[in-house]
């Protein structure tokens, strides 16, 4: 494995732990999206694998290096690790190419056309950052980072400053530019639909804890708590014999008749088809339909038993540390 | 764990470095404390008996006068200024500002001397009008005209940060209160004035801070204040007990009102949504017109042009007398320890507020509040204050005391807040990724300081720079006490001559300081414009 952290451990009290015992790995040229909740500790957390915080203990390893445990730190600045932040600091003074530029070792200075190329800064490269718009800006810090080649990319929010309507072109260029430089790299977002259609691999945090570390496809069909199913998307509870499980929306098709009979709560528009609200056996269950159906009319509902997910009964949301 | 202990020891290495500068900068004034731990009782005594009331009632009156119509001269144009489009509105706001560049003695200095029997103003109407002179001639020596007085030349502070305010509320608000019906008097004090409240309030802390430091305009009017009865104690009754103990109560008042400024400031420091768009300027009726030029005029006439005139009359009066020799050199001596001592604070300055940045300690924050109490110590304390530290063990130093050395010494210690405030706001505006950025990109400290946090806040150190300079240009406590034998500044010769009742001879001398500190200012409000244009591009 390319990136390997083992028992990583981060508190700034010994009553508030951020990471407790943080174990997974990364193969290169991955993409993995690190989800959590604001204030969880995922910048905490990507400042320890840079070197811009202290671990308490485990041991994080990249490319075969052991960048920090017990017995060694390697500095931030030896790390080969590139880090584009949050409200995308461009030193206010450099343009586009002095941003780039600064500090660079020689050896990388042929790649700096190549690199403009590829976030699409030629045009761009003697502005001053207050001249470039919110995803200009954070091209330019994605072409600083990579021009140094890092072993290891991470990306803080990259998309919580951009409006929508940029936001998904911005989503595809940064999947393009880091494919195409074959760079590993981490991303840690609060909203999954951010990455979902960009990551190789997820990992959902929450309480400190890694509540599950997959790709995209499995995370959604197999969640292992509701935490991680409810963080993925909506989630209709369904109850069969005495026993709950949970269904996705899209999961249900109207029929003519079934066993579950709904009335229609909400009826809304969503682009290509209606998101419905229906009253099912005294339960609430979303669904989409391709025709409206208006409020108060009567719904029959259908779903394969396949689909339905189930949890252990323990698992009342997510996992803490003694599950 | 070789190299992890090597990494932040370095961190502590810088952090101490620090603590070492902070404590030769607060060593003075704890050894002037602890001295008046071992003084006789009865030096106490006779203090509280005789002089502790007059010299706390005539300080609270003289600020108190002195506030009130700093806010009226500044809360008021600044107010008017910001909101209305009028003929002259550049011109007033710059004018209004250069009250700054007259030390608060020479204001007074040339307002006794203009009011006085022998001053234009008696012999004016003495010569046209005698009936109505009888009734001008009266002892303008009274501490409500020095509270005026002073008011005249200290409501450029509430003014700068009046306008600095109003122009971070921005326009947003006004419209808001607009729409909801409120009138423009209504608006001014429900949401304009709680919203400036801290900076009005810190604006009128430094107002106090100066009256509480002055000396030479409350020694030539006669008012027994803090300041001025422990220069009496020492020079004339050489007891220096009574001054240090005098010193100890001026301290502990000063961090009354320092405690109050961080109470007021973290109790109304409301997190309002700043506006970079300015007030939409309208344009005022004839009668709120002949208001506005009314109450921007008072002060710009009293504050500046009236003394500026009156004193160069005097030089051209005096020009034949004049000892040009003896002009350059106090102007050199004036000019190399002010720029010394300026050199000195900001490099310190500049230091501080990079190390709060690259090292996150609780430590150095503490200490850098520490130090900005120092703005807050009069001249006369920290004078006293050295004077004790080197005439005592281990210390002790005959050569030290009266050498340029301590003379330096106690104005790094008096401006270093001085220089620290405007690098602060700087130093503190730009987000601390700048930093984890540069550390990523493989910068150390000195390329991060020398790339990125000296460029980027080149502005501020140009207009701490300046700002120090020209307080400590029109200082005068200090260089009285500490000044070396046979070395004189221009503000100490201006000094002596109104003393010795030679205004017009000290006019070349007040000349001077004014003139270089109109110039200075001039940049300095440069540098402030071009910094608030960028923030509003």
């Amino acid at each position: 494995m390319f990136l390997k952290v083992n028992n990583l451990k981060k508190y700034y009290s010994q009553d508030e732990h951020l990471i407790r015992d943080l174990n997974f790995s990364v193969k290169e040229g991955d993409i993995v999206s690190f989800i959590g909740e604001s204030g969880s500790g995922k910048t905490t957390f990507l400042k320890c694998l840079a070197g811009l915080e202290k671990i308490n203990s485990g041991s994080i390893e990249l490319n075969g290096k052991v960048l920090d445990n017990q017995n060694t730190f390697v500095t931030p600045n030896e790390r080969k690790i590139g880090f584009v932040f949050q409200d995308y600091p461009l030193f206010p003074h450099l343009t586009v190419l002095e941003n780039i530029k600064i500090n660079l070792e020689k050896r990388f200075l042929s790649k700096i056309e190549y690199i403009l190329g590829l976030t699409n800064l030629q045009n761009l490269s003697n502005r001053y950052p207050d001249q470039l718009s919110g995803g200009e800006q954070q091209r330019a810090c994605l072409a600083r980072a990579l021009v140094r080649e890092p072993d290891l990319l991470l990306l803080d929010e990259p998309f919580s400053n951009l409006d929508s309507n940029i936001k998904l072109s911005i989503q595809e260029e940064i999947h393009k530019i880091v494919k195409e430089t074959q760079t590993t790299t981490i991303l840690v977002t609060h909203d999954i639909r951010d990455t979902f259609n960009i990551s190789d691999k997820i990992l959902i945090f929450k309480a400190g804890i890694l509540q599950q570390y997959d790709n995209p496809v499995s995370m959604y069909c197999n969640p292992v708590n509701c935490y991680c199913a409810k963080i993925l998307g909506d989630l209709n509870q369904v109850n069969i014999n005495d026993k709950i499980f949970y269904l996705r929306p899209e999961k249900i098709m109207v029929t003519e008749s079934s066993d579950f009979e709904g009335e229609v709560e909400k009826c809304l528009f969503a682009g290509k088809e209606y998101k419905i609200s229906a009253k099912v056996n005294g339960e609430t269950w979303t669904f989409f339909n391709d025709y409206a159906i208006e409020k108060n009319n009567k719904v029959y509902l259908n779903f394969n038993k396949k689909d339905l997910l189930e949890f252990d009964s323990t698992c009342s949301n997510f996992f803490t540390l003694n599950q | 764990m070789e190299i992890k202990k090597k990494y932040y020891s370095n961190n502590r290495k810088l952090t101490l470095s620090t603590v070492l500068l902070s404590i030769i900068i607060i060593l003075p004034i704890l050894t002037l404390i602890v001295s008046t731990t071992s003084i006789d009782s009865s030096n106490f005594k006779y203090l509280w008996d005789n002089l502790l009331y007059d010299y706390s009632f005539n300080t609270v009156y003289l600020v108190a006068i002195t506030s009130f119509f700093a806010l009226l001269f500044g809360v008021v144009p600044a107010w008017f200024v910001s909101t209305f489009k009028f003929k002259g509105k550049n011109i007033y706001d710059f004018l209004l500002y250069l009250p700054l560049a007259i030390p608060v003695y020479i204001m007074a200095f040339t307002y006794s001397d203009i009011l006085s029997f022998t001053g234009p103003i008696q012999s004016f109407t003495r010569k046209y009008f005698s009936n109505f002179s009888e009734l001008l001639n009266q002892d303008y020596l009274q501490i409500e005209v020095l509270g005026i007085i002073m008011a005249l030349a200290l409501y450029p502070y509430i003014y700068t940060a009046c306008r600095l305010s109003f122009s971070l509320i921005g326009s947003n608000y006004i419209e808001l209160s607009k729409s909801l019906g409120m009138s423009k008097s209504k608006t001014f004090f429900k949401i304009v004035i709680p919203l400036s409240r801290v900076s009005i309030f810190s604006g009128l802390f430094l107002v106090v801070m100066e009256v509480l430091n002055e000396y030479g305009a409350v020694k030539y009017f006669g008012v027994n204040t803090f300041t001025s009865g422990i220069f009496r104690s020492w020079y004339s009754m050489q007891d220096v007990e009574t001054a240090s103990l005098l010193a100890v109560f001026l301290f502990f008042t000063v961090l009354i009102f320092f405690v109050l400024e961080r109470f007021i400031n973290s109790k109304y420091n409301y997190s309002y949504q700043s506006n970079t768009k300015n007030f939409k300027e309208e344009i005022p009726s004839t009668k709120n017109k002949f208001i506005i030029h009314f109450f921007c005029l008072v002060p710009i006439i009293f504050g500046f042009i009236v003394p500026i005139l009156f004193i160069s009359g005097n030089v051209v009066y005096e020009f034949e007398r004049i000892e040009f020799v003896k002009v350059f050199n106090l102007s050199k001596n004036t000019i190399l320890v002010s720029l010394i001592a300026t050199f000195i604070i900001i490099a310190i300055s500049v230091y501080f507020q990079f190390l709060r940045r690259i090292v996150k300690n609780k430590v150095l924050t503490i200490f850098n509040e520490a130090i900005s109490l120092s703005y807050a110590l009069p001249g006369a304390v920290i004078g006293l204050s050295l004077i004790i530290l080197f005439s005592s063990t281990p210390f002790k130093s005959e050569i030290l005391i009266g050498s340029f050395f301590v003379l330096i010494y106690a104005y790094v210690i008096r401006y270093m807040a001085v220089g620290i405030s405007p690098l602060k706001s700087s130093f503190e505006k730009h987000p601390s990724s700048f930093d984890d950025t540069a550390v990523n990109l493989g910068m150390g400290p000195l390329k991060l300081f020398k790339s990125i946090h000296f460029p980027i806040n080149k502005s501020a150190i140009a207009i701490a720079f300046l700002i120090t300079f020209v307080d400590i240009l029109k200082e005068l406590p200090i260089t009285l006490i500490l000044r070396p034998f046979n070395f004189d500044t221009l503000a100490v010769q201006t000094y002596e001559y109104a003393i010795e009742e030679m205004i017009p001879k000290s006019s070349i001398y007040s000349l001077i300081i004014v003139m270089m500190g109109i110039i200075l200012l001039i940049f300095l409000k440069k540098i402030v414009n071009n910094q608030i244009d960028v923030s509003k591009s």
